[in-house]
């Protein structure tokens, strides 16, 4: 019973700690002045509010999702093939592509982003929404065609035989057969995907020219400017849906999934 | 029909033509440069970080743009304009030559001189501005942006004077010159400190120290000058490194930015803050940021003063848009607007004596903020700004020998 | 032959995108760090002087300290964490929720979070001041702006812990029936069972999650960005300030830091992938 009890005090602490340096930013965002040593802010106010509300942040809002939903959608659609040749196959090479895959999930992120703002400068891609959806796919392509490797690992391709068999076409097999089976594993990848892309700061910031103005972006600057209320409520903002989509999935998601897809 | 279709043809095309070409607009009457501009698109990249400023922006020249001109105003806001012209450099490296991503920036100072320099401003057109009448280019602190001649390749948008804050109900009585307030802040240990240079604020304190070493600005105007430097510099380092157990946390590490400077202040750690605008003063007040007793001051021995400007890349692909702005921020009516306080409390770069009777009007009848003290009062102890090279020097020599 | 084509189908999109993208931003940056683009006097001046400069080795060293330090850390509150959530407790549903939650919020939310909490007037020193600690905020201890880089260590271990503890959870799921009690009966301590039989069995997943955490936390931007003092300023701040200076002279170092670091990514990569690539066979999970 001791060690129940002690495992109660960890877990409390655990949750703590994980909720703690969400507090102030809820705070700040309610608050008009909230200076040292006032442990509550000196008035409310839904100011701040009002500005992360504007059309301005909310279109920023609306471009972040798009660039994230887009950047995603091309991933699961360019990995997914690449995915089951990986998971399903042997073939010369094969420890090659790997290694090529995993290259942007292990170097650091600087080390790449200066070469990429060199690359698109000289595509004509800098500056522009498609430019920074395409720059996003360096991080988040190969990691969707891994998670999609782990998964066709796993897949049966005897439950196609026998839809072949039974006259499903092709098309129609994969949308019957191919797809349920493996798409569990490819939305818990999707989701994670989607964040991938989400938080990016430098990446969209070299890429985009501070013309693509991201929702981290907004939220920087305002940080930059000292107006921690509204940077708090843009925070709160910027961290909401990616908090909503989890608790959608959550149900859903088990630990062997959850295993190949984490990314720092 | 056809020839419904084929006027529909050319009208799309018109829109679709940009005006890249600077030189061809040099060439036209100022109506004509309308006409192209119309159903255009400005990008205009500048500093985001106060709502008040974007929204004047946004709002107002936004507004206009669009119901006179038919243009869109595509505001990209930014938090250090150096990466910009950095951007515009790295266009012009990799032989983007027409179609650049910035079509106006506010800038001034050392970014300027640095697209000047490297060729990267379109230049010799202000003059076709209707509104540039209202601009008194014989005033040296409007036709020199840090001692650098503008000569036509930026628009003056508003005139700033440093000055510095302090709370009335912390401190009543601040210093009101450079001497003592070096003596006030050995007196009160960990109560003062300032943005490390580069930044833009930091860099203009350590100025007003060099100028103080020197015994004043007369032997520093002019081009940058090594012998005058070394003679000056050894004195404002060993001042500046006297000061450092007398700052905030032992002058061990110094705030990145004003605004860490402003929370600072905010929080009550350190007594002072300063800005080249003071009516950020005003707007940290009435954003709450900042107590209601905030006063502020310039200095008996002056402080130092200049002009921030807008300007046009030379690959900007919407010359003919960017210039009509920037006819629009220079009207009387627009400058009147952003001088309100509640607005944004800047000072004109215009004559007010040549704008018409309404505005004239407008502008007697502002009255400051109460934390913000008056342009006309600050102006009367003013520093020139000094040359961009000193600048540069005064940076790279605080950072090897103060801030190290 | 046909299943060759049918696997360049499947795979080419995805390796040239990646392929193209990679290899031609790691040369585009191989190729300007040594002066050959645009054509300058080529040789390894920029390796020269970023290698001699003061600022940038003292940054290099601050960004070794921080992912070093934030790995350790991270990787052994994990394992904890990954112990505790393994065992019944009440409100253990709960916490495994905000475990995975934090994995969706950002890394510069975190980081303001951390500064609005830590920084010498945030949350913490404000109570201090009501509990009598301390009457001005100088005297709360410096975390944030500091030179031991402890406000962003400090974030980066609250992003990171969970990240490592889902690892180590999944891989718990997959080792099967706990074989603990079956080592204690044998006479195993509680610690020797840990020690001897878990321990061994979970350390390529905690080494290989590792990894990830320590590149990501020596290459990223915006959290010091938030929370680091002026100098020296972590080397990723340190390579964006060389490459966005308005001296174009600036920039072959700013393209040889960043070779720099993908050097040492490279050690980590190779790491990484023995970890967890297998060596022959289909299974790539």
């Amino acid at each position: 019973m001791r060690a129940e009890r002690l495992r109660l005090l960890a877990g409390l602490a655990l949750a703590l700690a994980l909720v703690l340096p969400l507090l102030p930013l809820a705070l700040w965002s309610l608050a008009h002045g909230w200076r040292f040593p006032d442990l509550l802010p000196q008035a409310w106010s839904l100011r701040a509010w009002g500005v992360a509300s504007s059309a301005g942040v909310l279109g920023s809002l609306g471009l972040t999702l798009g660039i994230a939903a887009a950047t995603t959608a091309l991933a699961a659609l360019v990995g997914l093939p690449a995915g089951r040749a990986l998971g399903l196959h042997d073939f010369p090479g094969k420890r090659a592509v790997l290694l090529l895959l995993l290259v942007p999930a292990v170097l650091p992120g600087i080390a790449l982003v200066l070469g990429l703002h060199d690359l698109f400068l000289r595509l004509g891609l800098t500056g522009s929404t498609h430019g920074v959806i395409l720059a996003h796919l360096v991080p988040v392509l190969p990691y969707m065609v891994l998670v999609m490797a782990s998964v066709f690992a796993g897949f049966d391709t005897r439950i196609e035989a026998q839809a072949r068999s039974l006259g499903a076409g092709p098309v129609r097999c994969f949308l019957q057969v191919t797809l349920p089976a493996v798409l569990p594993g490819l939305l818990t990848g999707a989701l994670f995907a989607f964040l991938v892309s989400w938080s990016q700061y430098l990446l969209t910031l070299a890429i985009g020219g501070g013309r693509v103005q991201t929702l981290p972006l907004v939220l920087y600057a305002y940080v930059a400017a000292g107006r921690n209320d509204v940077a708090g409520a843009i925070a709160v903002l910027y961290a909401l849906p990616g908090i909503l989509l989890l608790l959608g999935f959550i149900g859903r998601i088990t630990g062997r999934d959850l295993g190949r897809v984490l990314r720092p | 029909m056809l020839r419904s279709l084929a006027a529909l043809l050319l009208l799309s095309a018109a829109a679709l033509a940009d005006t890249a070409d600077g030189e061809a607009l040099k060439a036209m009457g100022w109506d004509q440069i309308v006409n192209e501009a119309r159903g255009g698109t400005v990008n205009w990249f500048m500093w985001g970080g106060a709502d008040n400023i974007n929204a004047y922006a946004s709002d107002y020249i936004g507004t206009a743009l669009k119901r006179d001109y038919d243009i869109t105003l595509n505001r990209v806001p930014i938090t250090d304009a150096a990466e910009i012209v950095n951007l515009i450099l790295s266009e012009k490296e990799a032989g983007v030559t027409d179609n650049g991503t910035v079509d106006l920036i506010w800038i001034n100072g050392e970014n300027f001189r640095s697209m000047k320099e490297a060729g990267l401003a379109f230049c010799g057109y202000t003059s076709l501005l209707p509104n540039d009448a209202l601009v008194d280019w014989d005033n040296p602190a409007i036709a020199n942006d840090f001692g650098v001649p503008v000569v036509g390749c930026e628009v003056p948008w508003n005139t700033v004077q440093f000055a510095f804050a302090h709370d009335s109900a912390v401190l009543a009585e601040p210093p009101r010159d450079m001497a003592g307030l070096l003596a006030w802040i050995r007196a009160n240990p960990g109560r003062f400190t300032y943005p490390a240079p580069p930044d833009f604020t930091g860099s203009a304190f350590v100025r007003h120290v060099f100028i103080h070493a020197a015994g004043g600005p007369e032997g520093l105007l002019g081009p940058f000058d090594q012998v005058k430097f070394d003679a000056v510099a050894g004195k404002t380092w060993a001042i500046l490194n006297g000061l450092e157990p007398f700052l905030w946390r032992e002058g061990a590490t110094y705030p990145t930015t004003v605004t860490q400077l402003n929370e600072l202040f905010a929080n009550g750690e350190v007594a002072f803050s300063f800005n080249y605008d003071p009516a950020q003063f005003g707007l940290a007040v009435q954003a709450g940021l900042w107590p209601e007793t905030t006063r502020s001051f310039g200095l008996r021995d002056g402080t130092i003063g200049n002009t921030n400007y807008t300007l046009i890349p030379f690959n900007s692909p919407n010359k003919a848009a960017a210039m009509v702005t920037q006819n629009l921020l220079l009207s009387g009516e627009a400058q009147l607007e952003k001088a309100r306080t509640e607005i944004w409390g800047a000072a004109p770069a215009i004559e007010i004596s040549r704008t018409p009777p309404a505005v004239q009007a407008g502008f007697a009848a502002i009255k400051t903020h109460p934390s913000v003290i008056p342009a006309s009062e600050l102006a009367k102890s003013a520093l020139p700004e000094l040359q961009a090279g000193w600048l540069t020097a005064i940076e790279a020599g605080w950072a090897t020998n103060v801030g190290n | 032959m046909r299943e060759r084509t049918r696997l360049l189908l499947l795979l080419g999109p995805a390796v040239a995108l990646v392929g193209g993208l990679v290899l031609g931003a790691l040369g585009l940056a191989l190729l300007r760090s040594l002066r050959l683009l645009p054509l300058e006097e080529p040789g390894l001046s920029a390796y020269a002087s970023v290698l001699a400069s003061p600022g940038v080795l003292a940054s290099l060293a601050l960004s070794f300290w921080i992912a070093t330090v934030s790995t350790l850390i991270a990787a052994g509150l994990a394992l904890a964490a990954a112990m505790l959530l393994r065992q019944a407790f009440p409100g253990r549903r709960l916490v495994a929720v905000l475990v995975q939650l934090n994995l969706t919020i950002p890394h510069v939310v975190g980081a303001i979070g951390i500064l609005y909490l830590i920084s010498q007037s945030g949350s913490f020193a404000r109570l201090a001041h009501a509990a009598g600690l301390i009457a001005a905020p100088g005297e709360f201890p410096a975390l944030t702006h500091d030179p031991w880089a402890i406000g962003i260590i400090l974030t980066y271990v609250w992003k990171e812990v969970p990240f490592i503890t889902l690892i180590l959870l999944a891989k718990l799921q997959t080792l099967g029936p706990d074989l603990g009690p079956v080592a204690r009966s044998l006479g195993a301590t509680r610690w020797q069972a840990f020690r001897f039989v878990l321990l061994p069995q979970l350390l390529p997943a905690l080494a290989a999650g590792a990894a990830l955490v320590f590149a990501f936390a020596f290459g990223a931007y915006e959290v010091p960005l938030v929370l680091g003092a002026h100098a020296p300023e972590a080397l990723p701040l340190r390579a964006w300030r060389s490459f966005t200076d308005v001296d174009l002279a600036a920039r072959p170092e700013a393209f040889a830091i960043s070779i720099l670091i993908a050097a040492l990514g490279a050690g980590l990569l190779a790491l990484h992938a023995r970890l967890i690539l297998p060596r022959r066979g289909r299974d790539a999970g």
